[in-house]
């Protein structure tokens, strides 16, 4: 039996990691090496011996040319990713404190016509962003918030709004009322309680939230594309935008840049391993 | 408590929804049509101290940026050319122009624009401007009407040119000069290795050089799908073998594009597709540029301003011609963008764009903009120049090109007609259609689309 | 409750003004908007290429969703015993699931490239055939199906695992006293228990499907007619052709769908709950 679990988990296993396996030591190659005909898979110190050799030499200069905007671009790497994180953390910040709140008033308050409102917000989870890309970048103009990093924090703070609400509802919920009403019998006001007890003892629950909103502000790519022209340019965008490059695609710095940017996220996914399913299944399923 | 909280949230939401609801009614118009298209103020505009320039990413964008340093310093101002990457250029472009004032002041858009921009109020007209700051005469006539002019051939001007490009050749020199291929070639064909001046000459050579057992191929073309490659890609070849387009004023399709010359052109097109690497039949500009640098292949077809940063990585191993001739007919697809002036930047930001363009427009400039990386002009006589044409491997090359280039529409449906055309030559590159039937098909397609836009 | 104004002003009115903008011909450049009717909803179901990114669309999320079923279902099967290391297993294998699928799919381009890609080159090593990956329009379809479900398998196999591990031990205890077979036991009792997460999994992909855009744009662009997908449709409608009006016809359209499906979407987990509800009592 055992051999039939090796069998199906081992290949998958090999097929799941090897590309990025492959963007890793492409990310050590020189740009002749990453279009070469003849693969170059073995890294060492040395060029190959001949055209068809798979050695390449390694080398650490895509990494290093990452703080040198590429030809024709504006900026450097870092520069974008860090519009992506001060997106990204920003939208997260808010989406997490508004959401917690919302949820709280949901879960201890039985307000009419809760079911409905919740269907609303979950509902928002499966709009194409393409359905509504149209008047969001009407209104946006509007306000003057095209291409600016408020305008793209208060887009990812709305969608990311649904995913705190049911996840912190969940977590809310599994914090007994005894702990409350105990707070309450204490004297405390409703918001005294909120602060000392609930937000406490959701606080895993929040860490966790705030991982998944930012997950998903940072692997955003729709409507930061059609926002924003090039002043509060996210990463994904940025590499969209290196395909037709007049020197053609730079592979090792794109695979270099793309360690980078990937590197937060298999941290943070190790991190909220635990509530992996929850968090990909918008908190509906509980393990 | 739970009742208090809900009326005031649903006091909350109905307040906003009111609001919503009446800033909904007021602004029935999106955005507001633009100011004046001439740009003169009432009152004497402020001196302006900035100039913003939007461009493509890509190094000649670069190359404008020095020369706007140098014009900064002569006036006193600021000027900044932002880069935007191609594949979003257009979209960045259009999408800010719907807005009441853009952030550039001046855009160098593609040849294609100008009917958009000069029909929906975006672009500045210049005709009676442009004779007074540049002298037209010393411009080479076709880069003038197919960069500037709009409707091609009435005189009107919305632009000036900026960047002025051609579609070439790059080969493998040290291919070419190699011994044993020389005498391989000769012996096979009976006649010396050498630079295509003809089509067929260049099939024979790209038949030749295909060797894909040892993973070599003759020709790399420029058939993408996305923007105007394949079309583009395509154009000279049309051209050259007697089709065309269409009718520019008449709008009149039918009978050009699917006539005998263009059915034998794209026939002969999706044949040379056979002669380059594998995905040969979808590669966009940037991605042409792989099979040849690594090593792969003998020959590349692509616009000049790629070519300096080719010769600078490949040295002496590549040469470069002009596109071959069919018969007598020797066409180049026209390349380039044009200074624009936006109609809704502020009269003294478009005073000080027009200035800007006089003095880029000047000689010395223009001798100072071909040093650039992938700068081109359009000024005839440095073209002609001697100093010019041995500045670089690729400058003579350029210099004839420009004297047979040819473009593609420029009326506001453009958009839609480059993507039309793209797909039917694309159907016709993949097998999927039959050369003729794929023009005949398309050339219904692009009468229809050109008579549901009719001009404003 | 602030939350819930922002969450109106982002997303009801977005959806009235789509509504509105549909019957306008309104352009992304500006310019006045005129009021043109019902006529953007006649091209939307009248152009003979209406149907294609429907179907596309239709195929790609059938497709996909039952690849990553049955692959995702399989794996969890085997993971479900205790083998060492197996968080740790685990974690990396989710972890696909969690990258930017843009940033994926460009790399995707360069594994893929029929030129110099290390795919076909594995393949020509072993003396397999070559396939265009990126060119031949028989296989562009198959490459956005190939990246998306490398990506999304993960997501079906943990919710599997869920699913399998929530079958209570002294069922399976129950059919051992009974010795039932292992093909019985699969049938009757592994696979229904385990129904009911799972095809809250299957609506959560399937709705994720459906809004298919980052890999044509990468992958393929939105200009290929074998890969439109709706999303895709309306960014070259709009971004391409300029045609706001018409793109948010398609919108209209697309909102309709997605109101319907999470309408069923809801209604289900409504019914998983009080079915927990009622297994719990």
């Amino acid at each position: 039996m055992n051999l039939v679990r090796a069998l199906v988990i081992v290949p998958y296993f090999v097929l799941a990691t090897l590309p990025l396996g492959w963007l890793a030591l492409t990310s050590l190659k020189t740009y002749d090496d990453t279009i070469s005909t003849h693969a170059r898979f073995v890294p060492w110190t040395s060029p190959g011996s001949d055209r068809t050799s798979p050695r390449f030499e390694a080398t650490t200069a895509a990494y290093r040319s990452l703080s040198k905007p590429v030809a024709g671009t504006p900026r450097d790497f870092y520069h974008y990713l860090g519009n992506s994180a001060l997106v990204g953390l920003l939208s997260t910040l808010a989406a997490v404190s508004l959401g917690t709140l919302c949820a709280y008033g949901f879960s201890r308050f039985d307000l009419p016509g809760s079911k409905e409102w919740l269907f609303f917000i979950l509902s928002t989870r499966f709009l194409p962003p393409l359905a509504v890309v149209v008047p969001v970048v009407v209104m946006y103009r509007w306000f003057a918030l095209e291409n600016t990093h408020l305008g793209l924090i208060l887009l990812y703070t709305s969608f990311n709004l649904s995913l705190a609400v049911w996840l912190m509802k969940g977590f809310i919920e599994e914090i007994p009322r005894a702990f409350e009403e105990a707070a309450l019998v204490d004297g405390y006001t409703r918001a005294q309680a909120f602060l000392r007890v609930i937000i406490p003892q959701a606080s895993t629950g929040m860490a966790v939230t705030a991982v998944f909103c930012l997950i998903s502000a940072w692997n955003e790519f729709g409507f930061a594309m059609t926002l924003n022209n090039y002043d509060a340019k996210t990463v994904p965008v940025y590499f969209a935008g290196l395909q037709g490059n007049i020197e053609g695609v730079p592979w090792p710095q794109i695979a270099g840049g793309m360690v980078l940017f990937v590197a937060p996220i298999v941290l943070f996914t190790v991190l909220v391993r635990n509530h992996l399913l929850k968090g990909v299944t918008f908190g509906t399923i509980k393990q | 408590m739970s009742g208090t909280k809900a009326a005031q949230g649903c006091g909350r939401v109905a307040a906003v929804c009111l609001a919503l609801a009446s800033a909904l009614g007021c602004k029935s118009d999106p955005a507001h049509p633009g100011s004046s298209t001439t740009g003169s103020g009432t009152s004497a505009p402020s001196a302006a101290t900035s100039l913003t320039i939007w461009w493509a990413q890509w190094a000649p964008a670069d190359g404008l940026q020095q020369l706007g340093d140098e014009f900064g310093r002569r006036e006193n101002v600021s000027v900044s050319v932002h880069q935007i990457p191609w594949s979003s250029f257009q979209d960045q472009v259009f999408q800010e122009f719907g807005k009441q004032r853009t952030s550039f002041d001046i855009v160098v858009g593609d040849s294609q624009w100008l009917g958009r921009g000069a029909t929906n109020g975006l672009y500045v007209e210049l005709t009676d401007w442009l004779a007074t700051a540049v002298d037209l005469k010393s411009l080479h006539p076709l880069a003038l009407r197919y960069l500037a002019e709009y409707p091609t051939g009435s005189g009107k001007y919305y632009a000036a040119p900026a960047e002025t490009d051609a579609m070439g050749w790059a080969y493998r020199k040290d291919w070419f000069d190699d011994a044993t291929e020389k005498s391989a070639f000769q012996a096979k064909y009976g006649k010396p290795l050498a630079v295509p001046e003809t089509w067929s000459d260049l099939k024979t050579l790209a038949e030749f050089f295909t060797r894909p057992d040892q993973k070599r191929y003759g020709v790399a073309l420029v058939t993408g799908r996305g923007y105007d490659d394949v079309v583009m890609g395509f154009e000279q070849v049309l051209y050259a073998f007697g089709g065309s387009w269409g009718d520019f004023k008449s709008m009149k399709v039918k009978g050009s594009l699917d006539s005998p010359g263009a059915v034998e052109g794209l026939e002969f097109f999706s044949g040379l597709v056979a002669q380059s690497p594998p995905g040969g039949s979808k590669l966009g500009y940037g991605e042409a540029l792989e099979p040849f640098v690594n090593d792969s292949t003998a020959m590349l077809m692509n616009y000049f301003a790629f070519f300096p940063d080719l010769a600078k990585k490949m040295g002496d191993k590549v040469g470069f011609f002009a596109m071959p001739k069919h018969g007598e007919r020797r066409v180049a697809s026209l390349g380039g963008q044009g200074f624009s002036i936006s109609t809704k930047a502020p009269p003294a930001q478009q005073e000080l764009a027009k200035k800007f363009i006089a003095w880029f427009h000047q000689k010395a400039t223009q001798e100072e903009w071909v040093k650039k990386p992938g700068g081109f002009t359009a000024n005839a006589e440095i073209l002609r120049s001697e100093a010019f044409r041995s500045a670089s491997a690729y400058n003579p090359a350029f210099a004839q090109s420009m004297d047979v280039v040819q473009d593609f529409w420029n009326v506001p449906a453009y958009n839609e007609l480059l993507a039309a055309a793209a797909q039917r030559i694309g159907e016709a590159l993949d097998g999927k259609k039959a050369p003729k039937q794929a023009l005949t098909v398309l050339a219904e397609e692009h009468e229809k689309i050109l008579s549901q836009s009719v001009p404003q | 409750m602030p939350a819930l104004v922002v969450l109106l002003a982002m997303n009801v009115f977005p959806l009235v003004f789509n509504i509105y903008l549909s019957f306008t011909n309104a352009d992304l450049s500006g310019g006045a908007a005129r009021a043109i009717g019902t006529h953007n909803y006649a091209v939307v179901f009248s152009d003979a290429r209406y149907a294609d990114p429907i179907t596309t669309t239709a195929l790609f999320v059938l497709l996909s969703v039952s690849i990553e079923l049955v692959l995702g279902y399989v794996l969890a099967l085997a993971l479900r015993a205790h083998i060492p290391g197996k968080s740790a297993l685990l974690t990396v294998l989710l972890i696909p699931m969690m990258l930017c699928p843009v940033v994926l799919s460009l790399f995707w381009n360069l594994i893929l490239n029929g030129h110099y890609g290390i795919l076909n080159q594995l393949l020509g090593a072993f003396g397999l055939p070559q396939p265009q990956w990126l060119t031949d329009d028989r296989l562009e379809f198959v490459s956005i199906l190939l990246v998306d479900v490398w990506m999304w398998t993960p997501f079906m196999m943990l919710v599997s695992l869920a699913g399998l591990n929530a079958i209570p031990r002294y069922i399976y205890e129950a059919a051992e006293i009974d010795r039932a077979s292992r093909w019985m036991v699969f049938r009757t009792i592994t696979l229904p228990m385990s129904a009911p997460l799972i095809g809250l999994a299957v609506l959560l992909r399937a709705t994720d499907a459906l809004k298919q855009f980052d890999l044509v744009l990468a992958i393929t662009g939105t200009n290929d007619e074998t890969t439109q997908t709706l999303s895709a449709r309306i960014y070259q409608v709009v971004f391409r052709n300029y045609k706001v009006g018409l793109g948010s016809a398609y919108g209209v359209v697309i909102l309709v769908a997605v109101i319907a499906v999470a309408t069923i979407f809801v209604r289900y987990i409504d019914g998983l709950n009080r079915r927990q509800g009622k297994a719990q009592a």
